[in-house]
């Protein structure tokens, strides 16, 4: 459970699961999740057991989400735009047929 | 794309390396991950207000990162390296979310820093559970400080000063479980004096801390031992043991700290030879005093090369940087020893303190290895137990522990779980750590697609 | 008498499969293997159980492959209920995969080459066009099309070492890892010395088996047994997990269990160099891109590079020592497809003291026919 000791100066809308979240524009998209009360990320591909960032310097991948359609995105990386669509990233991976590049 | 000189790391000695290099007439690409300057030690310090708000030693920062946003050294932000190619012509794979490619460049100087040094316990995956040091980054980035019930445990300075961090910014810890000794052993008492001699200044900062956390209210426990989190979902509850009892107590945050170990994936999927510091308790690169690696091509500066702080980090940086100025045959002898006198005077004076914080602050692995119900690989979910079973079919080394139970082979590639393995198979062994080995790194590096790496030139 | 019936040296997929079956005739083996930083090409497989397009030119070299895959399944059982690790052998048939046309033509000659060679035995294999490609396997990028073989599979082959392994210490075998063998003496009394450079006896044992990959040639050398190989690098892409989505392995991609993507194959002749290069990995990211373009937002995770063993035509050798009798030497880079036969059938072969005549075409004096034949 994290708050903000400062404002948001410049506020951005994403989208986390089926919540609006309101974020400063630039933030690690980790941060902005973790303020806003976001407790889980993702599950883990072989137990499905609960996962959170540890390391928010792009180490660990205990982070990961998907980001605006892309699995697997490390959240401490991500940096917040305005509109992302953000959702937990539950176990493995799919590939949709539209994935092909 | 070519330059003479490629940095990966834009924090303090990568900085100075870069600035040294630039000036001596070099082409200098600087490569960093952040969308800023000032690696993790200086991060987000150019957000509105973070100078004043989070202690001297990271407001000097802001001096050296203005100096380097006053050059015109080509910077690549928001940018990974994937791969290290060192030897006669070494190249430097990048990537960034849009493209990954090849960079020819005459020399490579890796100022990768530290990062927090993994500190398994039954329990450690729960979500809640964090580094020290990744509280740290939601403080710079976002303003962010935990509240509800926030344990701190673990040792180190940083665990001190974020707690500090804490209670300024409004938040107060409910206890800080040290896993270290409360005072300064006798056994150290000719190190301290030492330290003391050369900067007493740093050391009377550390207990200012502890004496301004007490006044706080806060409870700091010594002497803890075996760490527990406990919960469904999330962190719910910590056990602890102090002076032989088993506390309990409810938490909704911990936070874990071991001190720092360097980030040696770059230099290890280089092959550049490393050595087990005993100390310290991780691998380390072998470099000598001008930071060359065993490869040709390669050097590091900074905590990358062995963990000494901010201050030596610049120190090394430029010293690398007068060393590789001089190989490209930008500077001469003399002018590559004036260069750097200054710097070798300040690091040695930097290491008497540095021998006293080493051995104050012993890492918790120095003193045993998980139990077997730990996780250590966090991404195959592989426990200290799995590890031990292969060891009795006869693995030898992490290697065949990765071949025979996926230990280190997922996405982190061992960085969370490779110093501790290494220690569990000397443990069970009987044998130095350093006959034990450790794990064999290949590139990526950095994850790339697989469209990424067909599209390369 | 020795302390063991044989030695084996070399603890990879040979030498591992050939300690699993002799302990489990009850003979008293020793396996000597060397540390956690050695070659250990056993450490780099792609795991393909393989029968189709092997063996022009050796018949024999094609049915050894196909008894192989027809064990494959019993021996898979019989590790399981062992040791308690599933190899993750499966057996859909295999797909070799032809990009474009010289490709598909060149793959055409072989296998009909291939039938023609077996004669009345026979040679199972279909040929499939573009289009049924894509109805079998519908990820499939826009290939000119593709060979089919029943008995083609796949396996986990880290796991198929570790049950070797792990089935023959239960057996009762001895591993002994960082024991390097550097000299195999002839005793007076029969059997045979094996010492380490320094001197030390690291065994001793009535019967020697050399399986010790790029290491067998020095060794061989020294009990009369003439074994030439050489290195060949290839490299590998390993991809993150994913929703299984490829039942069918293939020649360029398969899918694991643990549904992580293996990128292949290369071949470099780099000496006993172990490391990747970028050139090689974007190659193979090119290749399997086209062969599934799905592969393109995939995250490689990790790449490696192993050394297979090969002959000078690519084919196993098994030997057994004229002026050495009871010294045995087998090398071959099929190690996982062969790991049936090696456990099942070659310990008989070991234990009864000599190689059945059937498998002379795997003696290395061939060679001095081909060395004889292109001297004319």
């Amino acid at each position: 459970m994290f708050k903000r000791t400062q404002p948001v100066t410049d506020p951005v809308t994403i989208y986390f699961e089926d919540r609006d979240i309101v974020a400063q524009r630039g933030e690690p998209v980790a941060a902005a999740l973790l303020a806003a009360g976001v407790h889980v990320f993702r599950t883990s591909p072989l137990s499905n057991s609960p996962r959170a960032p540890l390391c928010m310097i792009g180490n660990c991948f205990e982070c990961l989400l998907e980001i605006d359609g892309e699995s697997n995105r490390q959240a401490c990386r991500a940096r917040v735009q305005d509109g992302m669509r953000v959702r937990k990233q539950q176990g493995v991976r799919a590939l949709e047929e539209n994935d092909e590049g | 794309m070519k330059a003479d000189v490629v940095v990966v790391g834009a924090g303090p000695a990568g900085m100075s390396a870069a600035m040294v290099l630039s000036g001596a007439g070099a082409s200098v690409y600087v490569v960093d991950e952040q969308p800023a300057p000032g690696g993790q030690i200086y991060r987000a310090i150019e957000r509105p207000g973070n100078v004043a708000r989070y202690g001297e030693d990271y407001a000097a920062g802001a001096d050296i990162v203005g100096k380097f946003r006053g050059t015109d050294i080509e910077v690549c932000y928001e940018t990974s390296v994937w791969d290290i190619e060192g030897g006669a012509s070494p190249r430097v794979g990048l990537a960034n979310p849009g493209r990954a490619q090849l960079v020819d460049t005459r020399h490579i100087i890796l100022a990768t820093g530290a990062m927090e040094r993994a500190l398994p316990f039954p329990g450690w995956t729960l979500p809640g559970v964090m580094g020290v040091g990744a509280a740290q980054i939601l403080l710079k980035e976002s303003g962010l400080v935990p509240e509800g019930r926030v344990v701190i445990a673990g040792t180190g300075p940083l665990a001190l000063l974020y707690a500090r961090q804490m209670v300024e910014a409004g938040s107060k810890p409910e206890c800080v479980l040290d896993t270290g000794s409360a005072g300064v052993p006798v056994g150290l008492w000719w190190h301290l004096a030492r330290a003391l001699a050369t900067d007493a200044g740093a050391l009377f900062k550390g207990l200012a801390w502890v004496r301004e956390l007490r006044n706080a209210g806060v409870r700091r426990m010594c002497n803890v031992r075996s760490l527990r989190a406990f919960g469904t979902d999330r962190l719910e509850a910590v056990e602890y043991t102090h002076n032989g009892t088993v506390h309990r107590v409810e938490a909704d945050t911990l936070l874990i700290h071991d001190g720092v170990v360097p980030n040696t994936h770059l230099a290890l999927a280089a092959g550049c030879e490393h050595r087990w510091n005993e100390l310290q308790c991780c691998w380390t690169p072998l470099v000598d005093e001008n930071g060359a690696t065993t490869r040709t091509g390669i050097s590091i500066a900074g905590d990358g090369a062995g963990i000494a702080g901010a201050e030596a980090a610049a120190c090394r940086g430029r010293i690398a940087a007068h060393h590789v100025a001089r190989l490209l045959g930008l500077i001469d002898e003399r002018q590559c020893r004036l260069g750097y006198a200054a710097d070798c005077r300040r690091l040695s004076r930097i290491r008497v303190l540095r021998e006293f914080l080493d051995r104050q602050y012993r890492p918790a692995s120095a003193t045993g290895t998980p139990h077997d119900d730990t996780e250590i690989c966090r991404c195959e979910e592989v426990t200290a137990g799995q590890i031990r079973e292969v060891a009795a079919l006869g693995c030898m080394g992490p290697n065949q522990g990765k071949a025979f139970t996926r230990c280190g082979m997922g996405p982190c590639m061992g960085r969370q779980c490779g110093d501790t393995v290494s220690q569990i198979l000397a443990e069970y062994h009987h044998l130095p750590v350093a006959d034990i080995g450790h794990y064999r790194i290949r590139p990526p590096v950095r994850p790339i697609t697989v469209g990424q790496l067909a599209d390369l030139e | 008498m020795k302390d063991y019936d044989v030695a084996v040296v070399g603890g990879g997929l040979l030498g591992s499969s050939f300690g699993y079956g002799l302990s489990a005739r009850g003979a008293r083996t020793l396996v000597l293997d060397e540390g956690d930083n050695a070659i250990r090409t056993a450490l780099g497989n792609f795991g393909l159980v393989w029968v189709q397009g092997k063996g022009l030119g050796m018949p024999e070299y094609a049915q050894w492959s196909l008894k192989a895959s027809a064990e494959w399944s019993g021996f898979a059982d019989r590790l399981r209920q062992e040791t308690g690790i599933d190899t993750c052998f499966h057996r859909p048939g295999g797909f070799n995969l032809c990009l474009d046309d010289d490709e598909l033509a060149t793959n055409l000659e072989l296998l009909s080459s291939l039938r023609r060679e077996a004669g009345d035995g026979g040679y199972d294999y279909e040929v499939i066009d573009a289009a049924e490609l894509k109805r079998l396997i519908p990820i499939v990028g826009d290939l000119a099309g593709g060979t089919y073989c029943p008995h083609d599979g796949h396996c986990n082959p880290l796991l198929l070492l570790r049950a070797l392994h792990a089935g023959f210490s239960a057996n009762g075998g001895e591993y002994r890892p960082r024991s390097h063998v550097n000299q195999v003496k002839s005793c007076s009394d029969g059997g045979f010395l094996l010492l380490s450079k320094n001197g030390d006896a690291l065994g001793a044992a009535h019967k020697v088996v050399i399986a010790a990959g790029h290491g067998s040639p020095d060794l061989g050398r020294q009990v009369g047994l003439d074994i030439t190989t050489h290195p060949d690098q290839g490299q590998v892409l390993v991809t993150e997990r994913v929703q299984p989505m490829l039942e069918y392995p293939t020649n360029y991609v398969r899918q694991t269990d643990d549904g992580t993507f293996l990128l292949g194959p290369s071949t470099r002749d780099v000496g006993f160099d172990l490391s990747t290069e970028s050139g090689t990995l974007r190659d193979i990211a090119r290749r399997c891109t086209r062969a599934f373009p799905l592969l393109k937002n995939l995250r490689v995770q990790r790449s490696w590079a192993a050394l297979r063993i090969m002959t000078p035509d690519g084919f196993p050798t098994y030997q057994q020592s004229d002026t050495h009798p009871g010294a045995f030497s087998f090398s071959c880079h099929s190690g996982v497809t062969l790991a049936a036969n090696h456990a099942l059938l070659t310990p008989d072969w070991i234990l009864s003291g000599s190689i059945p005549r059937e498998y002379d075409v795997f003696h290395p004096k061939r060679f001095d026919v081909q060395k004889n034949a292109a001297g004319h």
